[in-house]
């Protein structure tokens, strides 16, 4: 599903070059759960970004589900974004001026709208339990609520990668662990990919594969 | 549920900081409102004086030197004046070249209606046999020549055939009323002949407590018609220097000295106007960068979702073309709100009749108002927009607080 080649990706801060990416290799197979752990800094979200399409290396390859995304159009990447791959950042992530099943909606608006959009959104925030406040505005949510919406909209499009950045980060236990449950069964009836950064050592353990980030580095921890 | 898509998405954006929208709103209106307001006026101006000398029917008219610029104005305003000079003049003005037709006319100031009335009304008193300005009229409309007593009146009178009315304690009885010109001069006139006026003067004199002084030998102007081929401004040079103590204007005089005042009005609109659409593009422009600013990260998040560069720019340059369109709107509802408004003011001030422009012109100006609204919008969000599409889409969500 990800095929990452000698990767590179470096930053001047005042004339002084240094590495957020530094000659990172990863082969992650179709249908693999996997997690990236490392200190804050380590290039984490950068290598999520960079896998993702939305920068580009300096140098190295990216190989997306057989499609090399450096050598794409940068709307053919956008569809391609679209149509494959989700992201479930960090930070609150909705937007402010739609509603919960508006904000779970929104990348439907980018591609080609299927009819039953708003049913499976509806379907989608039952599961993640927010059934009852699709029609209320993100700022009346707690962060734990806003994170659940987040992490239904990244289904909306039935994705083949999620690439997640810290999802459980601000969740209770218990919200974690339907989480956790919710990719598990996304991963096992759809055979969607995670790729995902934690500092949960509950949700790594329930993930396949760890690889551990250190100054722009990558290894596997076995 | 509405449909979410890029229009309603922006719709929803404008809503989010009412006040700041309001703000671009209204400079829109503001702009388009002066403007419209300024061409619809200006071009009525102009349509006015065409027709002003138009239905005067006259190339040349003479007047006394020293009244050259009342004459004006009563022509152009229709604003009540007397003055008189010798009747011959007339046969000067009739044997130099190039004229074809000379007819005298009467000018007489009335104080006031002598029944109820305060109008501003203008008595013109013309010579049926030699008139060739408003006997077609008469020709057309009552099919008799005047006789006696009888008067027609503009349609600006508040009165209608068949009613008396009494100047200077003569009775006149109403025969017709004019059509509606929009030219002072025609509408707030009573037209009567020459016979009448001087009776009516003669008989001022034990009838009224405000006797008029004319004697049969004077007249107000002579009304030029020039020969076929002719420049009535060539013509009107040679009464001037043929004829001692006259002013002859050509038509395309009178107008052109209003016209020359109304360019410089047109000019100080113009003006005005570009100024406060630069300002207001540099405003619209100012915003829109800080709205895309502000919204880097929700612009990063979205193209991460798989909106394309275009789903962005069009996002910014729907919100910009929805406020400019609304705001060009409201521009042309006040601007004919305040035209209504301060029409009589304007009016009264320059001295001037007023006609709408034609309704074509009108669906145009409108029309041109939208287009030129919508611009504005577009124009001013442009480069933001172009910016906004062209974010790294990581990099935006990474700056973007
Ligand atoms: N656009 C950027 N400009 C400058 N430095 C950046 C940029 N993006 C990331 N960095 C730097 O690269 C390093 C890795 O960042 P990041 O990938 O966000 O780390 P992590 O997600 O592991 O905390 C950090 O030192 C960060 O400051
Ligand atoms: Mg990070």
């Amino acid at each position: 599903m990800i095929k990452v080649n000698d990767l590179i990706k470096s930053y001047s801060i005042d004339g002084q070059k240094f590495w957020a990416v530094d000659n990172v290799s990863l082969a992650i197979g179709k249908g693999d759960m996997t997690s990236i752990v490392g200190h804050s800094g380590s290039g984490k979200t950068t290598l999520l970004s960079l896998i993702g399409g939305l920068t580009k290396p300096d140098s190295g390859s990216i190989v997306v589900d057989k499609e090399n995304l450096l050598a794409m159009s940068d709307n053919e990447l956008s569809t391609f974004r679209n149509r494959k791959i989700s992201f479930i950042y960090q930070f609150s992530s909705l937007i402010p001026t739609l509603t919960v099943l508006e904000n779970v909606i929104l990348p439907t608006v980018f591609g080609k709208q299927q009819p039953d959009g708003v049913a499976y959104a509806r379907e989608l925030l039952a599961i993640v339990g927010l059934e009852n406040k699709m029609k209320v505005y993100p700022s009346q949510l707690s962060g734990g609520q806003q994170r659940r919406v987040a992490i239904a909209r990244a289904f909306i499009n039935a994705p083949e990668l999620v690439l997640a950045d810290e999802p459980t980060g601000d969740l209770d236990e218990e919200t974690e662990e339907e989480m956790i449950g919710l990719f598990s069964s996304m991963n096992k009836n759809k055979g969607v990919t995670f790729l995902v950064v934690t500092h949960s050592t509950e949700l790594a353990k329930r993930l396949g594969r760890q690889f551990k980030m250190h100054n722009g580095r990558i290894e596997e921890i076995i | 549920m509405s449909r979410l898509n890029i229009t309603s998405l922006a719709v929803k954006n404008l809503r989010r900081k009412i006040v700041r929208s309001l703000l671009l709103f209204l400079s829109v209106t503001v702009v388009t409102g002066t403007l419209f307001s300024a061409t619809i006026f200006i071009s009525s101006m102009q349509n006015a004086l065409k027709i002003g000398t138009y239905r005067l029917g006259a190339d040349v008219l003479v007047v006394p030197e020293k009244y050259a610029a009342d004459a004006r104005s009563a022509l152009l305003a229709g604003e009540p004046t007397s003055f008189y000079m010798n009747r011959d003049i007339l046969e000067k003005v009739k044997s130099v070249g190039g004229v074809k037709k000379a007819s005298p006319q009467l000018f007489i100031k009335p104080t006031s209606f002598t029944c109820c009335y305060n109008v501003n009304a203008f008595l013109v008193a013309f010579d049926p046999t030699s008139d060739f300005t408003i006997t077609p009229w008469l020709e057309k409309n009552l099919k008799k020549p005047l006789s006696g007593n009888e008067v027609i009146t503009g349609r600006g009178m508040p009165v209608m055939a068949g009613d008396q009315i009494s100047f200077f304690g003569t009775l006149f009885k109403v025969v017709g009323t004019m059509e509606p010109t929009g030219i002072k001069f025609f509408d707030q006139s009573i037209f009567m002949t020459m016979d009448a006026a001087y009776k009516m003067a003669e008989d001022s004199k034990t009838k009224s407590m405000q006797p008029i002084s004319l004697s049969k030998d004077e007249i107000s102007t002579v009304l030029v018609r020039v020969e076929e081929g002719i420049a009535p401004d060539r013509v009107a040079i040679r009464i001037e220097h043929d004829v001692d103590g006259v002013r002859a204007m050509a038509s395309d005089e009178v107008i052109s000295t209003v016209r020359k005042q109304l360019m410089g009005l047109l000019k100080g609109i113009l003006i005005i106007s570009a100024l406060l659409w630069i300002l207001s593009l540099l405003m619209m422009g100012f915003v829109f960068y800080m709205i895309v600013n502000e919204r880097q990260r929700e612009l990063g998040l979205l193209r991460s979702m798989g909106a394309r560069k275009k789903h962005v720019f069009g996002l910014i340059i729907t919100e910009a073309v929805i406020i400019s369109g609304l705001g060009g709107i409201a521009g042309l509802i006040s601007g004919s709100a305040i035209l209504m408004i301060f029409k009589d003011a304007i009016l009264q001030h320059l001295k001037l009749p007023y006609l709408l422009p034609q309704m074509t012109f009108l669906v145009e100006l409108v029309l041109g108002a939208v287009i030129f609204s919508l611009l504005t919008g577009i124009l001013s969000s442009l480069f933001p927009a172009v910016l906004a599409s062209n974010m790294e889409p990581y990099e935006a969500i990474r700056k973007g607080e």
